[in-house]
């Protein structure tokens, strides 16, 4: 008996002993326990489709962002109940947004909002603001005019909202094209990051992550960050990547090229050990495409193993909450699990609900 | 002289409300006008959205971008929800956001149960 009590102790420790949170259709977080391999609790959420989530820097709430109404839902980890909800819209006007992030107090949260009036037989679509909600009286509070050389860049829609806020609250970083970096009282540009010619020689144009735009991995520690990022030489102007760790506290930022870009690659999932992490390179389109899981050693900045993946025409790449397993999920019901130090597939978990784009949380 | 007359039940209701705010003497009546996406109106800078969802018409769900389908999903049906709430492919599946907000309530996985999802005729 004392000898399969650990058997089941180790071959849990292997799954992962931790949870995932997974936004769902029609409504609702899919609460996954890696150990048991199933679902535990699933969460109803009150104002719609989840299209975001979010870990806070403590780890203690979940923010959720919801599309029908364009709501926004506080989730206290530890009774895994809904602590807050509301939603921007009114009868006439809609706030639609696209992420963004709440401070580390937990009172404000900072994106960019577009309003949309309803009128008698059309919708009046009003410039981009950028956006100060307050999560204790629900409602907007403060808008900025976003300048028209920032809303007129390519994603500036999807990913105009990509912020990550200082540990102290007082600055927001906005990951674009450039890193600029703003106050986060009145959005006022304070500092700005030119990623066309970066401080190292041979580079220009960096652009942040590997698929749909920047890919922040936090390390565990507040402020710290690492990425892929893509590049160009100016000479030949071949592409290459490598990765970047930055400081949000310092605006530091350390570039260590790699290698030549691939056509694409999918999140940057860092161990919690921070000694290695795993991204999915993709070459090829559509009847050609072909994927590779792409295995790194960050303390030498090498790419230390690859492996030919199925992939999926949409997914995302997640990782356990151990760093042992890898998983692919998303445009589906199912999540595909792979061992990390092999690459090789293990199992497939059926959620029996599909899960939407808005990402995942992992929580030891 | 207005040249124009409510023929329907909804078209009455329009010219009344129109006419309500009028009566309130509402400063700005034309604002109240209805507006009609040929309608040359030289102050207006902003195209005119018109009430519905979205004017994406780009291929993705019948062929990919290519004009094939090995860029689709596999099974196609993985793509129902993604496509569905951000209302993407507004001709090829329901309006979320304005007219079908509860059109996945039935079925929670496309690609086992997409036979429960309901007909929706515009």
């Amino acid at each position: 008996m004392r000898r399969l009590a650990v058997l089941f102790t180790v071959f849990a420790g292997l799954a992962g002993a931790g949870t995932l949170y997974l936004p769902a259709y029609p409504a609702s977080v899919l609460v996954f326990d890696e150990g048991k391999g199933q679902i535990v609790d699933k969460i109803p959420l009150e104002t719609g489709t989840p299209m975001s989530i979010k870990l806070s820097p403590d780890r203690k709430l979940i923010y959720v962002t919801t599309i029908d109404h364009n709501g926004i839902e506080v989730i206290d980890v530890a009774t895994r109940k809904v602590i807050n909800h509301f939603v921007l819209n009114t009868p006439t006007k809609q706030y639609r947004f696209w992420g963004g992030a709440a401070d580390p107090s937990g009172r404000f949260y900072y994106t960019v909002t577009k309003e949309i009036d309803l009128d008698l037989n059309r919708f009046e679509v009003h410039k981009p603001m950028y956006t100060i909600i307050d999560l204790q009286q629900q409602k907007i509070v403060k808008t900025f005019e976003v300048p028209k050389e920032v809303s007129d860049a390519r994603d500036f829609d999807y990913a105009g909202a990509a912020f990550q806020i200082s540990p102290d609250g007082k600055y927001i970083y906005k990951f674009g094209e450039n890193i600029t970096i703003l106050q986060s009282s009145d959005f006022k540009e304070v500092d700005k990051i030119d990623l066309a010619k970066p401080e190292f020689p041979g580079m220009q144009n960096v652009h942040f992550g590997g698929g749909f735009g920047p890919d922040l991995d936090l390390l565990n520690e507040p402020g710290q960050h690492i990425s892929l990022f893509n590049s160009e030489d100016p000479i030949v102007h071949s592409k290459v990547f490598g990765l970047a760790r930055f400081d949000l506290s310092t605006r530091q930022i350390d570039f260590s090229p790699i290698g030549p870009s691939p056509n694409g690659m999918s999140e940057f999932q860092v161990t919690p050990d921070k000694k290695a992490a795993y991204t999915v390179a993709i070459t090829g389109i559509h009847g050609t495409k072909s994927c590779e899981f792409w295995a790194f050693d960050l303390d030498n900045d090498q790419v230390t193993k690859k492996a030919p993946v199925p992939c999926r025409t949409r997914f995302t790449l997640g990782i356990s909450s151990n760093g042992k397993k890898l998983y692919i999920y998303g445009a589906g019901f199912d999540i595909e699990v792979y061992d990390a130090a092999t690459l090789k597939y293990e199992k497939t978990y059926d959620l029996n609900t599909d899960v939407t784009y808005a990402g995942i949380v992992v929580l030891p | 002289m207005k040249h124009m007359r409510a023929l329907n039940k909804k078209a009455a209701r329009i010219s009344g409300y129109v006419a309500a705010q009028t009566a309130d003497a509402v400063p700005d009546a034309v604002a109240l006008d209805v507006v009609a996406l040929q309608d040359p109106r030289p102050t207006q800078t902003r195209p005119h959205v018109p009430t519905g969802c979205a004017l994406m018409f780009s291929p993705g769900w019948e062929v990919d971008s290519a004009g094939g389908t090995a860029g689709l999903c596999q099974p196609v049906e993985r793509d129902i929800y993604d496509c569905f709430v951000s209302c993407y492919w507004p001709a090829q599946v329901p309006d979320h956001l304005n007219n079908s907000p509860d059109w996945a309530s039935k079925c929670a996985a496309a690609t086992k149960d997409w036979r429960n999802l309901d007909l929706i005729f515009p």
